[in-house]
């Protein structure tokens, strides 16, 4: 009797717990034509101009920011999806950048430098509660394939915006804040100081080398040279 | 019927002229804003000073001062450097509160309590055009994020206030 008891019992238990499962993931929003946004450049953010041409290859564009659903920008309301990945959506607002300025190099061999993306933070961060805080936050490792230095250049781009209260609003508000915090940190990147260091620092004239500089100058003969005084 | 109009047409006209001519024009070519210092013993979350960065340069642009707001660490052209300005930050007083007081006592007892110290300086030759001052209290159950906002908007106040009427931010 006490065996069917606790049996009952144990049951009952899994059936609250499936149920309660299932009712968690009827929660969780699907991504659906209706709810999915596409974010693009408004315009190219053009970079700063270099004291010689320099021109960059986009290298590898990795995702750190640990998030488990990359895509999904806004649970609320039925949640907001993004079309693509976010880092296919700064690869291809970097490359239009710097496509627009004349800086990109259509392959690794032909590139004075190789731009690999660490892309730690995209789309919308804890806010006030009253807008959306759209964020794009990444590291740029900038290498001189030639020489093999490189340099770390981090850029941050925020936006604000204002809530909505209907989904369509809060869809066009959350992408205009997300295109708008993406346009940002690019220009943080391509317009910045720590950008324009980096170039400078691995963009220098080859040094002369060890070797070539212990050799004595054309026309230079040991012998010649005695010692002033005596 | 056609007098009238015509009469009620040129009040209007006259009415909003002044109200077009009050947009006040670009002063300063471009503002950078930087992420504002912390004082020994202010306790905010890392994403407070994100936040308050956002919002200042959100509530920069609004003031219709600047033609561009720009990021910490822009480029800024050397033509531009005179009627840029640079605007940095210390947070030098937080006081946390107490949400019992708050319930309990109510009339702003309690209150969370945040004081900013702002300097803004001229980009070209670092010169201080200003020094500004500002103390914000919210209530401790409000997300301190609501402080950031109440301060970035006192802080762009303060600060169109000052270089509107300063000979010194022409």
């Amino acid at each position: 009797m006490h065996r069917k008891t606790s049996l009952l019992c144990c049951s009952c238990l899994v059936a609250v717990f499936f149920l309660w499962c299932t009712r968690a993931g009827a929660h969780d929003p699907k991504p659906t034509p209706e709810n999915t946004i596409q974010i693009h450049l408004a315009e190219p953010v053009k970079p700063q101009p270099f004291p010689r041409p320099v021109k960059f290859f986009i290298g590898n564009v990795i995702d750190r920011s640990g998030n488990p659903q990359p895509l999904l920008v806004l649970k609320d309301r039925g949640g907001v999806f993004l079309d693509r990945q976010p880092t296919e959506i700064a690869r291809e607002a970097l490359m239009v950048s710097l496509h627009s300025a004349d800086a990109l190099a259509t392959d690794q061999d032909s590139a004075d430098l190789v731009v690999n993306i660490y892309l730690f933070k995209f789309g919308l961060a804890a806010g006030s509660g009253i807008d959306f805080f759209g964020k794009v936050e990444f590291t740029a490792v900038i290498k001189n394939p030639k020489t093999g230095e490189s340099k770390e250049v981090k850029a941050t781009g925020t936006s604000i915006a204002g809530r909505a209260v209907f989904k369509k609003n809060i869809q066009k508000n959350v992408q205009e804040d997300i295109g708008a915090a993406l346009s940002d940190a690019l220009r943080n990147f391509l317009r910045g100081t720590a950008l324009r260091d980096a170039v400078a620092a691995l963009t220098l004239p080859a040094a002369p080398s060890a070797a070539a500089a212990s050799q004595p100058p054309p026309g230079f003969s040991p012998g010649l040279m005695r010692p002033r005084f005596r | 019927m056609r007098r009238i109009f015509g009469l009620f047409l040129v009040a209007a006209l006259a009415l909003s002229a002044p109200a077009l001519a009050k947009d006040p024009e670009k002063k300063f070519k471009t503002a950078e804003a930087k992420h504002f210092a912390r004082a020994e013993g202010v306790e905010l979350s890392p994403e407070f000073s994100d936040y308050l960065y956002a919002e200042l340069r959100n509530e920069l642009g609004k003031t219709k001062l600047f033609a561009l707001v720009i990021g910490e660490g822009e480029v800024v052209e050397d033509a531009d450097a005179p009627a840029s300005i640079v605007i940095e930050g210390t947070i030098t007083e937080y006081k946390k509160g107490s949400v019992v007081k708050d319930v309990l006592i109510g009339f702003s007892a309690g209150w969370r309590s945040l004081r900013v110290e702002t300097k803004i300086t001229r980009r070209s030759d670092h010169a201080t055009l200003q020094t500004l001052q500002s103390h914000v209290r919210t209530s401790p159950r409000w997300n301190e994020k609501v402080m950031a906002r109440t301060v970035a908007k006192q802080i762009a106040k303060e600060i169109k206030k000052s270089l509107t009427q300063s000979p010194n931010g022409s």
